[in-house]
């Protein structure tokens, strides 16, 4: 029993008797020596000195006791007997990966339906129906993140960090959109990022905020870009990913989230009722990343398509100050199809029709 | 396509092909690199709470207050077969309160009355302290305070409890607030199927 020995032996006064009290169970046991008469009161009194000893253990220094960790005592299913069986320790599982892959599908098949309906069908009432369903799958069911905005933070660290481990679908999820800008302009930005979706839908009476400080604000986004791959790429104890900290939307999403924040979202809401998607035109970082993208693209939002008709009505109706002098700003252009919407002559309601003859 | 190419047009195409060679070059270096699937879990060996030597020290609970979901996403779940199946568990007893008639400390140490405690094998009626007990942590009950993992080690514990993440309830943050929290960076990313590894837990050495 030199093992029981070797454990118990005393580093201290005090301490030579605790690891023996709980030892009692192990070492007795595997010296066959059960049913001793007459243990209860010792074991009471290893006991009493043992909270003797814990009122008084902080007082001595902690790591003065040299221990290794006697793991092999621990007894087993055959040592315990009585048919005991050792329990799993539950694990509930990750997510499948396979169902991670669907989201990148889906993400890419909502940017594919996104270009479609505003380029090709030119319909703002499907575009609403996309928005209200990536706002479901993307914001509350996959509780906001399958998030191209945040996974600049891992692509700029991977970058980086040797080390760091990026999953496929992030990366995946970086790319996508900024491929899709280079042909057909913020697609993913309208209909389907659900940060944008949430301020899309609780725009209520759009302010013009004047030229001038749309486009000083504008430059916000890319300080906030800056700062946040900064403190993304810095050692792993100083590391924040700040975009993620300060989403101002997923709490939500998740139901659940700190005061302050569930705060500020409410804050960016109250304001985006009034002003037009404040956060992805004047903070979201991918929005500058993707802005600088649709300078290369090759179609995007198109107002008066094959005649110049220069009422206006588009200009008015886009809430984000996306038509400069009759022209669709691709890099501003937030895929909401509102304009279409306005106008008279391109509208697919049925009323418009006659509005277009009369006009014409 | 009737209309002229412009040298607008072509610039534009020629740029947008190198914009897009240098997205796959990326691509191709992120996916080289990149793991299947990772997910967040603690590491038992960095842990204040389930490491060994640090010992005498109060819980730290941060895994408890900094999680974003409501009841924590990290729990303490026992390793069975490293557990020392005590009749008097550190964990399970605030070894510091009064002794009871039974000779056993009179009160609880976890503050959700999570672990549950019943004698296992062939139980002897005639002298419980000489039984084996089995210590099971309720799931649902528990919110990771890392009390009791804590407790589980030297000199009463074998260390069986740790603090692990369980991923029906964790939100896979991006960057876990926890880990923004963690003194000793416990919380890391590691591929899926290692994060399923029961947790090895070495003495610490230095």
């Amino acid at each position: 029993m030199m093992r029981a020995r070797e454990f118990v032996q005393p580093p201290g006064v005090g301490q030579a008797i605790l690891p023996a009290d709980t030892l009692s169970s192990v070492s007795r046991r595997q010296m066959e020596s059960r049913r001793q008469p007459g243990l209860a009161a010792p074991q009471r009194l290893l006991l009493l000195l043992l909270s003797l000893f814990l009122a008084f253990a902080p007082t001595l220094p902690a790591q003065s006791i040299p221990y290794s960790r006697p793991v092999e005592t621990a007894p087993q299913a055959e040592t315990i007997g009585g048919g005991y069986k050792t329990p799993a320790v539950q694990k509930p599982l990750p997510r499948d990966a396979y169902l991670q892959m669907l989201d990148v599908l889906l993400l890419a098949a909502a940017m594919g339906i996104s270009v479609w309906l505003v380029i090709k069908r030119r319909s703002r009432k499907w575009a609403v129906a996309l928005t209200i369903g990536s706002l479901a799958y993307f914001g509350f069911y996959r509780e906001g993140c399958v998030c191209p905005i945040g996974s600049i933070q891992n692509v700029a660290l991977a970058l980086t960090d040797r080390t760091y481990a990026i999953p496929m679908v992030v990366t995946a999820t970086f790319f996508l959109p900024l491929v899709i800008a280079l042909f057909f302009g913020r697609a993913f930005c309208g209909g389907v990022c659900a940060l944008g979706a949430i301020q899309e839908l609780v725009l209520l009476k759009p302010v013009r905020v004047p030229p001038r400080l749309d486009r000083a604000l504008g430059l916000l986004k890319y300080v906030y870009l800056g700062l946040a791959i900064f403190l993304a790429i810095k050692p792993a104890l100083g590391r924040d990913f700040l975009i993620c900290r300060f989403d101002p939307f997923v709490g939500f999403f998740r139901r659940t989230g700190a005061p302050h924040m569930l705060l500020l979202g409410g804050g960016f809401l109250l304001l985006g009722m009034f002003v037009g998607r404040p956060y992805c035109r004047y903070l979201c970082p991918y929005g500058g990343l993707l802005a600088w993208c649709t300078r290369l693209a090759r179609r995007g939002v198109t107002i008066t398509p094959d005649k110049e008709l220069d009422c206006g009505l588009c200009a008015e109706a886009c809430p984000y100050g996306a038509i400069e002098h009759m022209r669709a700003v691709r890099k501003d252009c937030l895929y909401c199809a509102r304009c279409y919407a306005s106008c008279p002559r391109d509208g697919e309601l049925a009323h418009t029709k006659a509005e277009l003859v009369h006009l014409s | 396509m009737s209309e002229p190419v412009t040298r607008r047009d072509l610039l534009h195409q020629v740029v947008r092909g190198g914009v897009l060679a240098t997205f796959g070059g990326g691509a191709i270096f992120l996916v080289q690199k990149a793991h299947g699937q990772v997910v967040w879990q603690v590491d038992a060996s960095r842990c204040i709470n389930s490491r060994l030597g640090d010992t005498g020290a109060e819980a730290c609970k941060l895994c408890t207050t900094e999680c974003v979901v409501a009841l924590s996403a990290v729990r303490a779940v026992n390793e069975y077969s490293k557990c020392g199946r005590c009749n008097i568990c550190p964990a399970y007893f605030n070894i510091t309160s009064a002794v009871d008639a039974q000779g056993l400390p009179s009160e609880k140490l976890c503050p959700r009355d999570a672990i549950a405690r019943k004698p296992i094998g062939k139980a002897d009626p005639e002298d419980p302290a000489n039984n084996f007990y089995e210590y099971s942590i309720d799931e649902e009950k528990c919110d990771g305070c890392g009390k009791c993992v804590m407790k589980c080690k030297e000199p009463l514990g074998l260390g069986s409890i740790v603090l692990r993440v369980r991923y029906d309830k964790c939100e896979d943050c991006n960057r876990c607030a926890i880990s923004r929290a963690c003194p000793k960076d416990a919380l890391i990313q590691v591929p899926v199927e290692q994060a399923l590894r029961p947790p090895e837990l070495h003495p610490r050495t230095e």
